[in-house]
């Protein structure tokens, strides 16, 4: 079995790219792969605390918060959370905030590396 | 190098995605670039599959969430699951890339 390292950086509201991150993630773990998944740019959004869930919008935090249980590694860049006024204590248990050197040793470290672009 | 190209758009990325060359290719539709394996324009299908050599998959959740079945799909396309996609890009192919 390999380590699969995905960076995502599509936002949450407005693109379905990181619900295909969230379920490819799923899908490698279930072949007993480890999986680090770095969230980056608008994507660090979708690691941030205190969402409302509607039913028109992907809501992926219960996914999320499944998979961290399950043994992945969630990483969000925390340069890029702190210019959105997204701050350490709304940072969901069982998640990490890094500079993006975490980003390239997991890359580095990795069998194969996903990077999901952005807008 | 066995490269695993993503294609996850209807907008045309032809300018990057015909300079891309690979020992092996595999281009891997998904989200609206599930749209290049089953619509037709002019009666001409998508120049996307023309890229020479390559294999082309088509994710089968993306291909329902927009109302199209497998029937539908280009014969040159192979419909592929999540846990497919997971098999090519940790057994099939060295470098991903996400266009």
């Amino acid at each position: 079995m390999g380590v699969l390292t995905i960076g995502a950086f599509p936002s949450l509201v407005g693109s379905g790219t990181l619900d295909f991150s969230f379920k490819l993630a799923e899908a490698a773990m279930a072949k007993g792969h480890k999986v680090n998944f770095w969230l980056s740019g608008n994507a660090v959004m979708m690691a941030k605390k205190g969402q409302r869930a509607f039913k028109d919008y992907s809501h992926l935090e219960k996914k999320m918060m499944e998979l961290i249980g399950k043994g992945i590694e969630i990483t969000v860049c925390e340069a890029c959370a702190e210019a959105r006024g997204y701050h350490k204590e709304d940072t969901p248990a069982g998640m990490k905030r890094a500079s993006m050197d975490w980003y390239l040793a997991k890359c580095f470290k990795s069998e194969r590396v996903l990077h999901i672009g952005g807008e | 190098m066995k490269l695993a190209v993503f294609l996850s758009d209807l907008r045309r990325t032809e300018d990057t995605y015909d300079r891309l060359k690979a020992d092996k290719l595999g281009v891997i539709l998904v989200e609206n670039g599930i749209y290049h394996a089953v619509l037709k324009e002019g009666g001409k299908e998508s120049p996307v599959l023309n890229k020479a050599g390559a294999s082309f998959y088509a994710l089968s959740d993306d291909l329902e969430t927009r109302g199209f079945t497998a029937a539908q799909v280009n014969p040159r396309v192979k419909v592929v699951s999540y846990g497919d996609i997971i098999d090519l890009i940790m057994n099939d192919y060295e470098k991903t890339a996400w266009l």
